[in-house]
């Protein structure tokens, strides 16, 4: 016979639980049972107005995203069923809302095709004021059978119950984008600074309201005097001590919401680093990285580390407990993660102190599952780490980690093609993931996530409003859920644009900056130029690194994008046309646009939105000033 | 004559694991500083070539009981820089210390993530070079790399 000892409860499975824990879980069956939905499923036929409603089970609750919700606590469940074959919907689409009354209660939607390990298909997950989520299915192309929908509470208070409606009607014939698309002004560095600026990395600082921005030796704190409009630049260098001496590859990451700037240079076969609380004004000279040997394209992010919450805990114990090992050993709040590849594999390394010092890096992946190079590191409200890659196996590829860079799983990004500039990734604060890349056929294209990469979908060429034929340096962030912007470099010319240009006629074309927004989630996306009159570059911008000719990668690898507290869109780039004679042809049509007509500069430049919606709803209601 | 070529061919291939305490600069007759040519042709013997990115050789050894892949990447006079095999998920075990003498490698990381990383002499082609075994087992590698030391990589004359 066994003894309980006092205060235990001893399970068959010799599992020892805390009394409180054990009744806790009792209580989340009963809860499991209470509030499910009612009814629990419903089948729906290739009709018309073929139609289903149910009521949500009561569930209240707050959750990060999808991922962190406990169902029958702060999530519940209902199953569609559709008859039929994909065929017998042509016309038709398969409608899912629900409805509820108090605006500051926040529901999301998600369908998953099949039960809840499938793939999500569709979401909608608009943040408060709001009393409603609605998303749109065709059967056509995702199919007949079960479709699972899951109401998730990101932020419900108890007493408002929500409804839903499944309904099989006609599609909605408008897939433009409404409302008034964000005008853009650019800002370039004063003379004497950011002269040599390839690569350029730039952060949004919450608290200070700073731009923190570094290309090769320059590291550059920026602030806007938003008393005047436009608003003027005060651009000022804080070079970290050991960062502006030697550099292979620069990378600057600002943490945002606690904002801590780390920089770093890859130095032959190490990394120089050091991270600031103070936009520069004061440095902390760290490990560098957890990789002895990364030789290219280090990449330094960071953001909330993955812990379960209160409820997950209850229902999980075990994978709680071994996700805290990796949780902060400091007061600093945040992971950073370091990576950067080498011999074969790439590797990320986390910091659990803020980026002072690193673990062993762990591997990613290997040259067998994805190309070498990598984009850079983005890390989701609820702590999932995401890696961008141009090339694995066939398609581009996204490296995810859901337990703080212990394990990776590698994702492909179905119906993508592979090209030479590395991807970017932006994750909305509710999860969604918003993969920008360049297509095999040169088009910039983005594709959007609900599961953690695991399916894609509202892939669209961004391009299409400007006929871009030629596209680098994708980047993207996202803000709430719904909202992102992806930059990048086009071009309208055809032909290799990207290449080493040796053949005899050069390659001939004008390269702008654009800047594509969506506030719906990925359906629509606003497309700007916003350097409709100064061209960034003339001719070729080869991409196939060092074996570029000379004269051809004067912007080397990437730029990149941000968005600071008021939901104002940054992005940083290498302007490679600076001077009149260069500009003057970059505006005539009928003038020759090959790279011997560029400037071949690298002059650090700010795009700033100007005017229109930014990327957090919260802010709408103060419009943007120039 | 196949008398004397399989036995040779057998201890090229075996030697880096069974009694040599410091590892050679050479994984499968793989070796640092090899040619394209040489190393080519070595390839095509143990394997079928998989894929190519940034100049760096994915291939699949088709008879190794240990090894599944081998990546080879090269330097900018196109000799090898580094060779790296991943160990089969279902084939025979390798030991970090088949690799070499655990003693006098420099041990980092832990459990579930442990690294051996040799820093040696060619002392006839007179070039360092680095051996490491990685693996999430505390006892058996899943990768085994050899690398040259003291070359500029392609990516140190970019900037």
């Amino acid at each position: 016979m066994s003894r309980h000892t006092a205060g235990s409860v001893s399970l068959p499975t010799r599992f020892n639980l805390h009394p409180g824990i054990f009744f806790a879980l009792v209580a989340l069956c009963f809860a499991t049972i209470m509030y499910a939905a009612t009814p629990s499923s419903s089948t729906l036929n290739p009709v018309n107005g073929s139609s289903a409603s149910w009521a949500g089970g009561g569930i209240a609750g707050a959750t990060t995203d999808e991922t962190t919700c406990v169902d029958g606590t702060d999530c519940d469940v209902y199953t569609i069923t559709l008859t039929g074959s994909p065929a017998n919907y042509k016309g038709l689409i398969l409608a899912i809302s629900i409805s509820h009354q108090i605006k500051l209660n926040d529901y999301d939607l998600y369908v998953h095709k099949g039960d809840l390990t499938g793939p999500v298909i569709a979401s909608s997950t608009a943040g408060i004021p709001e009393t409603g989520e609605a998303v749109v299915i065709d059967p056509t192309v995702s199919g007949t059978g079960v479709y699972t929908v899951h109401v998730v509470d990101s932020n419900v208070a108890p007493g408002d119950p929500y409804s839903g409606v499944a309904t099989i009607t006609t599609p909605p014939t408008d897939s433009l984008a409404h409302g008034t698309a964000p005008t853009y002004a650019n800002y370039q560095s004063p003379p004497g600074l950011g002269d040599s600026s390839g690569e350029p990395s730039i952060g949004a600082n919450f608290n200070s309201g700073r731009i923190m921005t570094q290309a090769v030796f320059d590291t550059l704190q920026v602030t806007f005097n938003t008393n005047t409009s436009p608003a003027t630049p005060t651009w000022l260098l804080k070079d970290g001590p050991n960062t502006s001496i030697t550099t292979l590859d620069p990378i600057l990451f600002t943490d945002s919401q606690t904002g801590r700037t780390v920089v770093s240079q890859l130095f032959g076969t190490t990394s120089l680093s050091a991270f600031t609380d103070n936009d520069g004004e004061t440095y902390t000279v760290s490990q560098g990285g957890g990789i002895a040997s990364g030789v290219d394209h280090q990449t330094v992010g960071g953001g909330p580390f993955r812990l379960c919450t209160a409820d997950q805990l209850l229902a999980t114990p075990v994978p709680c407990a071994q996700l805290a090992v990796r949780g902060p050993l400091t007061q600093y709040p945040h992971a950073v993660y370091y990576a950067s590849q080498d011999i074969g594999d790439a590797a990320m390394a986390l910091s659990q102190d803020g980026g002072l010092t690193y673990e062993e890096a762990h591997p990613m992946y290997t040259l067998v599952d994805c190309g070498g190079l990598h984009g850079h590191i983005k890390v989701s409200s609820s702590g999932i780490v995401y890696v961008p890659n141009k090339s694995c196996g066939g398609t581009q590829g996204l490296i995810v980690s859901m337990d703080n860079g212990l394990t990776f799983t590698v994702q492909p990004v179905t119906g993508s093609t592979t090209n030479s500039s590395d991807p970017s990734v932006g994750i909305g604060s509710k999860g969604r993931v918003y993969f920008g890349y360049v297509a095999g056929d040169g088009h910039p294209h983005i594709t959007v996530s609900d599961d953690q990469g695991r399916s894609w979908h509202h892939d669209l060429d961004v391009g299409v409003p400007f006929s871009i034929r030629n596209t680098v340096f994708p980047e993207v962030v996202a803000g709430d859920n719904d909202r992102a912007s992806f930059f990048f470099l086009g071009t309208p010319s055809a032909g290799d644009g990207t290449g080493a240009d040796t053949g005899p006629t050069p390659f001939n074309g004008v390269w702008h900056g654009y800047i594509a927004t969506t506030y719906n989630g990925g359906r629509t996306w606003f497309t700007v130029d916003t350097t409709p009159n100064d061209a960034v570059q003339l001719g070729v911008i080869c991409t196939q690194g060092t074996t570029c000719p000379s004269g051809t990668r004067n912007l080397l690898d990437f730029n990149d994008l941000t968005v600071d507290k008021t939901g104002r869109v940054f992005a940083a780039y290498t302007d490679g046309c600076i001077t009149a004679a260069c500009i003057a042809k970059g505006n005539n049509s009928t003038a020759s646009h090959t790279r011997l007509d560029n400037d071949q500069a690298t002059k650090a430049t700010i795009i700033r939105q100007s005017t229109g919606f930014g990327l957090f709803k919260s802010q709408d209601a103060t419009p943007l000033k120039p | 004559m196949r008398k004397v070529v399989l036995p040779a061919l057998l201890l090229f291939t075996v030697a880096p694991f069974a009694a040599a305490r410091q590892p050679a600069p050479q994984i499968l007759g793989l070796r640092l500083g090899m040619s394209y040519a040489q190393v080519h042709s070595r390839l095509v013997e143990i394997g079928q070539f998989k894929s190519e990115d940034e100049g760096q050789q994915v291939w699949t050894l088709t008879h190794d009981q240990r090894f599944q892949y081998a990546i080879i990447g090269f330097d900018r006079d196109r000799q090898v820089r580094y060779v790296t095999v991943l160990a089969r998920p279902d084939g025979k075990p390798v030991s970090y210390a088949d690799v070499g003498d655990i003693a006098h490698a420099t041990r980092s990381g832990g459990p579930g993530n442990l690294r051996y990383t040799w820093k040696l002499s060619d002392k006839r082609a007179r070039f360092d070079y680095l051996v490491i075994a990685k693996g999430k087992d505390a006892h058996h590698l899943d990768r085994y790399a050899i690398k040259r030391l003291g070359l500029e990589t392609e990516r140190e004359d970019r900037d």
